[in-house]
């Protein structure tokens, strides 16, 4: 992990403050108890298996989903639920895992929307990072590549000058290489502008290596937090978390279960 | 069980691709399911694990062929394969919500026509039958067979989800993702379940994200990741094999951290 | 052939309305995902504004009036009437459809029914119910064209309507409100999480809707007058075009609208050919759009885009009803003593509750138990109705058989009626139902060569020597009737009640939840569609022979496509789910008991409609399954609007978590095969 992250981190107020968060559907609980913050240029990776709750959490920080109990506080204020556009328009982005595109549009539709006021040297720089991007201007979106689309939801958000970007399951269909290339790129962004960075995976190996900060939710709860670097090397730990094991205790005795063939 | 004799019996889905718009969302896959066999069907989110059950029970459209019990049946509507013994569950469920759970499972044992509104009329059937309450019993859940579906739990909603798949003709039962939102003990009673079905007749296929779950009940092991099959063979060799562990936890980074 | 020039020219003059119409149409669906069923009926208002001043100098409001001056001159009146369209627009969307942005189907295609009774019901309060003329601000003048004398003015309309729709399509190309719109309509969540507002997108394109639509209807009027009723059912031929359209393109709206008009013009100058049928002449105005909808759904339906939204409720509840002896017979001992001790008029109002009572439970068959919308109920009973006259009258078919026959059409008619709901669902079956009702009504209950003006007398009904007919002499409302109405409606409700619990019940639930849950679990979904058309449209066929009994004989009007709005108005909020609703729905309905003694109360007149359509309006909006029965639904509306209410009680395992992907390319994948 390299040095510089925690001096980013600990430098200013924190962008996202989330307190105790329980959300979830029809009175049923998804995700429980959530608490963490980003600081600015802090990279915070929610992880866990499938149905852990990650969306669940990011949905209801942004305000989609009316929270259940527990605060967020985006930039200093409390979000607004009756208002979510609001949130993106200050500059709290969030990339869902639908990619929150348009089929219907174009590459250059898009690269429009995500600013109001076209702003030419923002643009250069992100196509600079993206640069499959410009080829593919006038192309609809419905035509593009798994890996395209994604780019251009990364692309989309960070052409908006964002303080916090939350992307959910950026890795979901995109081949490991394309991931490996995009992921770092964003970090660093992140870092040279203060982004604070919430990254929503499955994969823990791809995301912890480019994260300050790990959260492992599994069933609502989170189950393992610590800085990325130890997660890192407690790997056993984390696998166990990941794979089910509700209490850490018998960590040890399995990574992955042996079959008990009946 | 595993080594029943290679008969036309049971599950054979051929070279399965299924294209949505530009993306392929399974590509060639080729899974054989046999009578009393459970076989698992694993791999990371967004692997097409649900494509692949959409594509064989008909929700959706693909190239290749079905056969189940040496019939093809991939130019039958969905009901029609239901109808022929092929049953599924769902990731989420599903259920009749303003059904009792004896009720949900009462729809998939019976077929309705019109003269099933004099029948109703006149003469109307009795409110169970035997199959009902056999699939009622393997899942353990006569005793909530009286409530609404919408009022149980998570957990039971998913063993109703499976109990209707198997109440009324069923040879081979897809299960998508049964044992999500169960917890620990509750997964490894569902696997004890799953096990107890197949020993009854018909193949199970089980997709899931709970290792332990898969590992523990599967005679075989299949991995797909970006739509193709990367992975068969005896849950052993699964727990082994590279290139299904980085699947799953993805490959480390060294050469972007450098 | 010069003719068909000069008429494929005059046809332009409806083909304006219909790109008016169309356009807006589309603008309010790309913006909310809500097929606006009342903006012929607010394109209406703003002309009534614009007509009234100029001719009178009084602009009238919806309460009070101004008068300013004695005519106004054709420009400031013209001004002031888009200025009320744009008025209505922003009211609109505030106090009608933002409420139900996130509501099913069903609600938003019952909030804009409540919208268009209202508007028309107050139109004809404020402006009374004959057509009246709206003077043109093109020359009535003819220019010679290939030898055809062609009319200028609606050539010059289609112009003027070509342009609005053309700066239309510039705004939604063009403009970043535009591509926002567009965005918001495919992808709703991911719009909010770029940072926009649906809301105020939402609010342009109802009130750009309302200006293009009124400026339509303004041109269509000055051609053929103004009545309530007349541009209030002219969104059906738009919606035609808005589906060619695949709910996307102005361009290919505009091109529908304008063949369409050009067609039905055609199509009336060959109607008066010689070679014609004249069994075919009546109602071709109506039939042709329903055709092209039928064919279109056919041919698209599959593909019909959906839209992505952020979250639906799902439909009310339905409680599975059970047989309950003691409160069976008190409720029917206490409405046979009542049938004894009213007067005739009290009488007449009971029974017709009973009867719509029928109708509104063919409501609760389709729609609350099989979760399909249909707005052809009335249809239905109308078919019945005239078969009945015909058994009856010519073929001398005794009582009993004759209702059963005559219902048996009508649930034929439904079922071709469902041919296109094996493909399609929701709103677009609301499209097709009300097409299908309308060139029914028109085609062959107004077709005077199957249904003479002179009026369709019905036998009175006899059974074993006893004498059912509603009149003897000087009782209008003889019990003998009122009785057999009552025997019929029981029995017909002990049959709905054995079948909602039955077989056939469970499968409609099944299909209702979710159609490719119910196709795995072995249902054939278009058969049980099928079935529970054909019932429905039977239920609502036996409603349509009684009501044939009680008025003695039939006409068009006693079946209209309004009077099964206001029906299904009465069922929604009665609660539609249930036969209790049912029930409510009934006393509520039209000519009911609660109808009657409002009458005989007050001079209700013409708000009976206007609070039908205010109430409509409010109960899709605060409380989507009705008044009946739903108290589940209420108590959980009231604690979520108390701020989420207290911790839910269940300390069931964690959910799944993550919602169903919201993107459009889903929705399309989950309609296509099932």
């Amino acid at each position: 992990m390299p040095e510089h992250t925690h001096r980013a981190a600990t430098s200013g107020a924190p962008l996202l403050e989330v307190e105790g968060l329980t959300a979830g559907y029809g009175g049923v609980q998804a995700v429980r108890d959530l608490s963490f913050t980003v600081g600015p240029g802090e990279v915070v990776a929610l992880l866990g298996p499938n149905g852990a709750g990650k969306t669940t959490s990011l949905l209801a920080t942004v305000g989609l989903l009316p929270l259940m109990s527990g605060t967020v506080r985006a930039l200093g204020q409390p979000v607004d639920t009756r208002k979510p556009h609001l949130l993106a328009r200050r500059g709290v982005m969030m990339v869902p895992d639908d990619r929150g595109i348009f089929y219907g549009l174009s590459v250059a539709d898009h690269f429009r929307l995500a600013r109001r006021r076209a702003d030419a040297s923002r643009r250069a720089l992100v196509l600079e990072r993206f640069p499959a991007l410009e080829r593919l201007m006038s192309r609809k979106v419905g035509l593009l590549s798994g890996g395209e689309q994604q780019m251009l939801t990364i692309a989309k958000a960070l052409l908006a000058e964002p303080k916090v970007l939350m992307i959910d399951e950026m890795s979901l269909g995109l081949a490991p290489k394309i991931v490996q290339e995009m992921l770092p790129s964003i970090r660093d962004l992140a870092k040279q502008e203060g982004i604070g960075l919430v990254l929503v995976e499955q994969h823990i190996e791809l995301a912890l290596s480019v994260a300050d900060r790990g959260l492992i939710l599994n069933h609502g709860r989170v189950v393992l937090d610590g800085p990325a670097s130890e997660l890192l090397q407690r790997r056993d730990q984390v696998e166990a978390a990941y794979f089910g094991a509700d209490d850490l205790g018998d960590v040890d005795e399995e990574v992955l279960p042996t079959a008990s063939t009946s | 069980m595993s080594d029943a004799p290679r008969s036309e019996g049971g599950l054979v889905a051929r070279d399965l691709t299924v294209r949505y718009g530009g993306v392929v969302a399974n590509e060639g896959v080729t899974i054989e399911v046999r009578p009393g066999q459970v076989v698992g069907l694993i791999g990371p989110n967004g692997a097409g694990k649900t494509t692949f059950v959409d594509a064989v029970t008909g929700f959706t459209a693909c190239e290749g062929s079905i056969h189940l019990d040496g019939r093809r049946i991939d130019d039958l509507a969905p009901h029609r394969r239901k109808a022929a013994g092929l049953t599924r569950t769902w990731q989420s469920g599903e259920l009749f919500g303003n059904l009792t759970v004896r009720e949900n499972l009462l729809v998939s044992a019976r077929s309705i026509s019109f003269g099933s509104l004099f029948a109703d009329v006149f003469k109307p059937h009795k409110a169970t039958e035997a199959g009902v309450e056999k699939a009622l019993e393997v899942v353990g859940l006569r005793g909530v067979a009286d409530v609404l579906a919408r009022d149980l739990t998570l957990g039971q909603q998913k063993l109703v989800g499976v109990a209707r798949a198997l109440a009324g003709r069923c040879s081979l039962v897809l299960l998508d993702e049964p044992a999500a939102g169960l917890d620990s003990n509750e997964s490894l009673e569902f696997g004890e379940r799953v096990r107890e079905i197949a020993a009854d007749g018909p193949g199970v296929l089980l997709i899931d994200h709970d290792m332990s779950l898969v590992m523990s009940v599967s005679d075989v092991v299949y991995v797909l990741e970006f739509g193709k099959i990367i992975f068969s063979g005896t849950p052993e060799d699964a727990r082994t094999d590279p290139a299904v562990v980085a699947a799953y936890l993805g490959v480390p980074m060294e050469a972007a951290d450098a | 052939m010069t003719t068909y020039l000069e008429f494929a020219v005059l046809g332009l003059g409806l083909a304006s309305v219909y790109v008016g119409l169309s356009t807006g149409l589309l603008l309010v669906y790309r913006s909310t995902g809500i097929i606006n069923f009342a903006q012929g009926a607010m394109g209406m208002w703003g002309v009534y504004v614009f007509t009234t001043l100029h001719d009178d100098g009084v602009l009238v409001l919806p309460i009070g009036s101004l008068t300013l001056g004695d005519e106004m001159a054709m420009a400031p009146a013209i001004l002031i009437g888009l200025v009320n369209a744009v008025v209505l627009g922003v009211l609109a969307h505030y106090l009608v459809f933002r409420p139900v942005r996130h509501a099913p189907d069903l609600a938003q295609v019952v909030v804009s029914i409540g919208l268009m009774v209202l508007l028309q019901a107050l139109a004809v309060i404020r402006f009374g119910p004959n057509n009246i003329p709206v003077e043109s601000i093109f020359p009535r003048e003819e220019l010679t064209v290939l030898g055809a004398d062609v009319a200028v003015r609606e050539l010059s309309m289609c112009l003027v309507m070509l342009v609005l729709a053309a700066l239309v399509w510039a705004y939604l190309r063009f403009t970043y409100a535009g591509a926002a719109t567009r965005a918001a309509s495919e992808n709703e969540r991911g719009a909010v999480l770029m940072g926009f507002a649906p809301d105020r997108l939402a609010l342009v394109a109802m009130v750009m809707g309302a200006v293009v639509s009124t400026v339509g209807v303004m041109f269509g009027a000055s051609l053929t007058g103004l009545s309530p009723a007349n541009y209030t059912l002219m969104v059906v031929p738009a919606l035609a075009a808005l589906l060619v359209a695949r709910l996307e393109s102005v361009g290919i709206a505009v091109l529908a609208s304008v063949l369409l008009g050009v067609f039905q013009s055609e199509l009336s100058l060959i109607a008066t050919k010689p070679w014609w049928p004249v069994w075919a002449k009546s109602g071709l105005d109506q039939v042709v759009p329903f055709v092209v909808i039928m064919v279109i759904l056919f041919v698209l339906g599959g593909r019909m885009p959906s839209r992505g939204s952020l979250q639906s409720v799902r439909l009310p509840d339905v409680a599975v009803p059970r047989f309950r002896l003691v409160p069976t017979l008190v409720l029917l001992g206490v409405t046979a003593a009542a049938l004894v001790v009213a007067n005739d008029t009290y009488r007449f109002g009971l029974t017709s509750s009973l009867i719509i009572t029928l109708l509104a439970l063919s409501y609760v068959v389709i729609t609350g138990y099989l979760g399909q919308i249909s707005l052809a109920q009335s249809a239905f009973a109308g078919a019945a109705g005239f078969t009945l006259a015909k058994l009856t009258a010519q073929w001398d078919m005794p009582f009993p058989l004759a209702i059963v026959l005559s219902a048996a059409v009508a649930a034929l008619l439904g079922m071709a009626v469902a041919l296109p709901a094996f493909r399609i669902r929701g709103v677009q079956l609301a499209i097709v139902t009300i097409a299908a009702a309308l060139a029914i009504e028109r085609f062959v209950f107004g077709n005077y060569s199957l249904t003479p003006p002179t009026g369709n007398p019905i036998a009175a009904p006899q059974l074993f020597g006893i004498d059912f007919a509603i009149r003897e002499g000087r009782d209008l409302a003889r019990l003998e009737f009122s009785f057999m109405v009552l025997a019929v409606v029981t029995l017909v409700i002990l049959a709905f009640v054995r079948i909602a619990r039955g077989d056939t019940g469970r499968a409609f639930l099944a299909v209702r939840a979710n159609e490719r849950a119910a196709a795995s679990a072995g249902i054939d979904v278009r058969r049980t569609k099928l079935i529970g058309f054909g019932l429905s449209a039977f239920i609502a066929g036996v409603a349509g022979c009684l009501l044939g009994y009680s008025h003695g004989q039939l006409s068009a009007e006693s079946f209209s496509v309004v009077v099964g709005l206001q029906v299904l108005a009465m069922a929604y909020l009665g609660g539609i789910t249930s036969f209790g609703g049912a029930i409510v729905a009934g006393m509520l309905g039209p000519l009911g008991l609660v109808y009657t003694a409002l009458h005989q109360w007050f001079d209700m007149g013409d708000y009976y409609a206007l609070i039908t359509g205010i109430g409509l309006i409010v109960t899709a909006i605060l409380n989507p399954s009705g008044i009946a029965g739903q108290t589940r639904m209420q108590i959980a509306w009231v604690r979520e609007h108390l701020g989420h209410g207290e911790e839910p009680p269940t300390s069931g395992p964690p959910d799944t978590g993550e919602p169903a992907p919201s993107s459009g390319r889903t929705g399309q994948e989950v309609a296509g095969r099932v």
